[in-house]
């Protein structure tokens, strides 16, 4: 049998939670009575490319990495990343891959050097079932047999699917709660972000949901948005300081359980609804989430400035966690690229690999460039390479961008193992293949003086075989050429999300 | 039975008494103790409070439809006390109640949620009776009062 490696699956990851959820009262939990535990260690047995979903059992304290190749010396910074790592307290695994606590990932970079640490985020939740030394709270789609309380979603916040930096502090991402302040210096968890405090919003704010994936400004200024499976919809507009500038609820019919990622434009924010609902007799909030082929994907394109529905677009149907960009041009059209499903089976495997179930047949998906034209028609192209966790350079967040970044798979197997430029001026896509061996994770660039054309791509890789993960640095110029800097850690790391770059 | 979340926090305390001023509904409604010769006498337990901050808002209600409709039988307003604070209601009549309560940590009087109808102050039922995203049954919540004359404790835990 050929071993599979990079799970497209994976690429995808970083879904994760739109908490507070539309909630069953009076109905029995669902107790797991199949030992996924087991089965998973079954599975790793078989699979050596499963040791990036194993449980971690503790932070990782400071290590040098083994730098092969020239490490650029006008890359001085941290990269940051988060994923889920605590999948497992004693017998308990849990279901999906969304539900373990977020670990989050610093890589100094510097004066030749490169230096990692990892650290659970003490979350109450981590910090309530690291003492009891054992999983206290149901998750999204794992019931426990014994379970407490859960008042509202950040009690069960795992912070486990971004990190960002905003002021002195960095901020690790769920997104069915609140923003999770972190301590720069430490990496400790300090408290939940309480995004009206000192402010005309009071506690209104408190425990609203955030997601995991706002898009900044050049100017530094903070959107995002929250779903609440309700279907109503909140949206921010923050300071580069994290303070709220204005806030705004949308309802809509959207009651899936789960909206991942939105775009935003110089002018508009763009809120594009899959075509998922949620299917009312299945248990698990990730389980029940359904494909609905009859359903157009939704755009709703509003305006920054009021928070108010502008105008609507309907798409062909398709799911999609990632968006890349999104920018307007001069006659009020819009572009924007998906790395878009043709449904939402991805979901589903994220569980099955996380219980060792063999994936026969990966789903796969493409970016997807959108024109949304000003007379209300809609264009698209899909280009042919798969394609998942999108990314532009930081200053063009809303601006017309040349290039995109992904990564995806070459090898037509389970996980990543390529990363891709597209290039939209001269519709071209460049890419570089790490070789089947390796689990491909984000890679995100790093323009130079605010000129996508100059600068870095940075990244993590799983080396399989020897069980090791490397930090990879290339030039974007030349991008096929392969890493100037492959850097290696002594042992890998769990399989992530999201990262982002912070110059020192 | 599926309630969306939103509505299902609305329904926590947003009902005919939580509607008014809170304190001006608990004044009204505390003079409803049974005057039954055979009578029983409650104490209900809070444990886990966070503060000294504010006060705990207590309400007792008797069967499910005074409970559904938000009408009280008795209620009560403590100073919270970090860790345990009791109350006492006296010379209950026979039947089926329920005890809901919550932490007025800003003591303004309300039970604070956010714009999505989420609690921003820590609840909590008698029986303790697990929350989820929301109150629990009223069938988790209910509890028999006799006519023996026997004290009764109910203990539970204030959920933030
Ligand atoms: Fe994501």
């Amino acid at each position: 049998m050929q071993r599979r490696y990079l799970l497209k699956a994976m690429a995808a990851v970083g879904a994760g939670l739109s908490l507070p959820h539309a909630n069953v009262f009076g109905q029995t939990a669902v107790s797991n009575t199949i030992n996924v535990k087991h089965l998973f260690n079954q599975a790793i047995q078989k699979d050596d490319a499963l040791i990036g979903l194993a449980d971690v059992q503790q932070n990782y304290t400071e290590q040098s990495l083994k730098i092969d190749g020239k490490l650029p010396k006008d890359i001085h910074g941290y990269f940051y990343r988060n994923g889920p790592a605590k999948h497992e307290r004693g017998e308990q695994r849990y279901q999906h891959l969304f539900e373990g606590d977020g670990m989050l990932q610093r890589f100094a970079i510097g004066e030749g050097k490169i230096k990692h640490i990892g650290k659970f985020v003490n979350t109450p939740k981590y910090a309530h079932e690291e003492s009891a030394k054992r999983f206290m709270f149901d998750g999204p789609d794992t019931k426990l047999t014994v379970s407490s309380a859960v008042a509202h979603a950040d009690t069960i916040n795992t912070a486990n699917t971004n990190i960002i930096p905003v002021g002195d502090d960095l901020w690790a991402l769920w997104e069915g709660g609140s923003a999770s302040v972190i301590d720069k210096a430490s990496l400790s968890f300090k408290n939940f972000a309480n995004l009206g405090e000192n402010s005309q919003y009071g506690d209104k704010l408190k425990r609203l949901p955030f997601s995991a994936h706002p898009k900044i400004e050049a100017n530094g200024d903070i959107w995002n948005f929250g779903y609440n499976a309700a279907g109503t919809i909140v949206l921010y507009h923050l300071s580069a300081q994290g303070k709220t500038k204005n806030v705004g609820l949308i309802n809509t019919d959207f009651r899936a359980g789960m909206l991942h990622d939105f775009l935003i434009t110089h002018k508009h924010i763009l809120l594009i609804l899959p075509s998922i609902t949620k299917d009312a007799s299945a248990h698990g909030m990730f389980t029940s989430i359904r494909f609905n082929k009859h359903q157009p994907m939704k755009v709703m394109v509003l305006d920054k400035n009021t928070l108010k529905l502008a105008r609507q677009y309907e798409l062909p149907p398709g799911f999609a966690f990632h968006f890349g960009n999104a920018w307007e041009e001069a006659d009020g059209s819009i572009y924007f690229d998906a790395s878009l499903y043709s449904d939402v089976k991805i979901l589903h495997e994220m569980s099955h690999i996380m219980q060792g179930k063999h994936i026969a047949k990966p789903a796969t998906s493409n970016t997807c460039l959108y024109h949304l034209k000003a007379n209300g028609s809609v264009d698209y192209q899909r280009l042919k390479e798969n394609s998942e966790f999108p990314r532009v350079s930081n200053y063009l967040t809303g601006l017309k961008n040349r290039y995109l970044y992904h990564v995806g798979n070459t090898h037509d197997g389970l996980w990543s193992d390529s990363i891709y430029r597209v290039d939209w001026h001269n519709d071209t896509v460049e890419s570089y293949d790490y070789g089947k061996e390796y689990i491909v994770e984000e890679h995100i660039p790093i323009a130079q003086d605010n000129n996508e054309n100059n600068g870095y791509l940075i990244g993590t890789a799983l080396h399989v075989p020897s069980k090791r993960t490397c930090l990879n640095i290339f030039n974007v110029a030349k991008l096929s050429d392969g890493p100037i800097t492959r850097a290696w850690l002594p042992y890998h790391l769990p399989l992530g999300f999201h990262g982002n770059y912070s110059a020192a | 039975m599926k309630i969306q979340l939103t509505r299902a926090f609305n329904t926590i305390f947003d009902n005919k008494v939580a509607q008014q001023p809170l304190s001006a509904a608990f004044l009204t409604i505390a003079v409803f103790a049974s005057t039954a010769s055979q009578a029983q006498d409650l104490q209900v337990e809070i444990a886990g409070i966070s503060s000294n901050e504010g006060k705990i808002y207590i309400q007792l209600f008797k069967g499910e439809d005074n409970f559904k409709n938000g009408v009280a039988a008795a209620a009560s307003i403590v100073d919270a006390k970090e860790g345990q604070v009791s109350v006492n209601f006296n010379s209950l009549s026979a039947g089926e109640y329920a005890v809901r309560y919550f932490h007025d940590e800003d003591n303004d009087g309300q039970f604070d949620t956010n714009f999505l109808g989420i609690p921003t102050e820590g609840y909590g039922f008698s029986n303790n009776a697990k929350a989820n995203f929301g109150p629990p049954n009223y069938s988790d919540i209910k509890f028999s009062v006799s006519d023996e004359n026997t004290k009764i404790v109910n203990r539970s835990t204030v959920n933030y």
